[in-house]
């Protein structure tokens, strides 16, 4: 048997199944941290409004320049 | 998926769910743990995009974060005789007698074969990940990953020429 038949023969396989306890269990815990998320992202809205509206417009524009952070990620190999 | 949104999570997860377990399975050999690593990997990528920082290289960061936590619970845990390991790495498709009857031996065969053959040759054909990419995981130059996924292939095949095939 040659290497391109073992590859053939090997690529032909499928994953083994993940379990369906262990999708419950990320979905669920990834759509609870989303919730609250959105929910942090709503009330800092309302904030900023109120903000707005009262005239302190410029705290709310300090606040996110002070706090905005760099997007980018590092991958660290260990 | 930055600021909440729990469809994008839930998409990122089916796409790299049964890829991610199996390369956690290649190389923690627990079934328990490695689902427990892609566990942790994908709640802790959700605390990251809701805290909006979504890494650039998406693909890149769950396997490196898959292989580091293998790494670090491989540390803290002692290795298993091969005997005591009982996992699948590989299903045969239903109606494919070959590969049905050759499955057994093959997947003992990759659990038998050095830990980073066997990784090189799982990334590598059920991953399609290039080997610029797997020698940057694994530390390691291209061409060395380059021989260690002919070296596994090699075993492999003597294997399977051992049993008559």
């Amino acid at each position: 048997m040659d290497d391109d038949r073992i590859e053939r023969l090997l690529k032909g396989y499928r994953l083994p199944d993940v379990a369906r306890d262990l999708d419950q269990r990320v979905l669920r815990e990834g759509a609870a941290i989303m919730a609250r998320a959105r929910d942090r992202a709503t009330v800092e809205d309302v904030g900023r409004s109120l903000l707005q509206g009262l005239g302190f417009g410029y705290l709310a524009w300090l606040f996110d320049f002070v706090t905005t952070t760099d997007a980018e990620y590092r991958v660290e190999f260990i | 998926m930055i600021r909440g949104e729990s469809g994008a999570f839930a998409e990122l997860y089916q796409k790299y769910r049964a890829r991610l377990h199996q390369y956690a399975l290649s190389l923690i050999r627990s079934q328990v743990e490695a689902e427990d690593v892609v566990h942790d990997v994908f709640v802790g990528l959700a605390k990251q995009a809701s805290g909006g920082r979504m890494p650039r290289e998406l693909s890149a960061y769950l396997y490196v974060s898959v292989r580091n936590r293998c790494v670090d619970r491989m540390r803290r845990k002692p290795e298993l005789p091969l005997d005591d390991v009982d996992l699948d790495l590989i299903v045969a498709p239903p109606g494919d007698d070959e590969r049905i009857e050759l499955r057994r031996l093959l997947n003992h065969a990759l659990l038998t074969l050095p830990a980073e053959q066997a990784e090189v040759v799982v990334l590598r054909t059920w991953h399609d990940l290039e080997f610029a990419v797997i020698a940057g995981m694994q530390g390691t130059s291209v061409n060395t990953a380059l021989s260690r996924y002919q070296y596994g292939l090699s075993k492999l095949r003597k294997e399977l020429g051992a049993h008559g095939r």
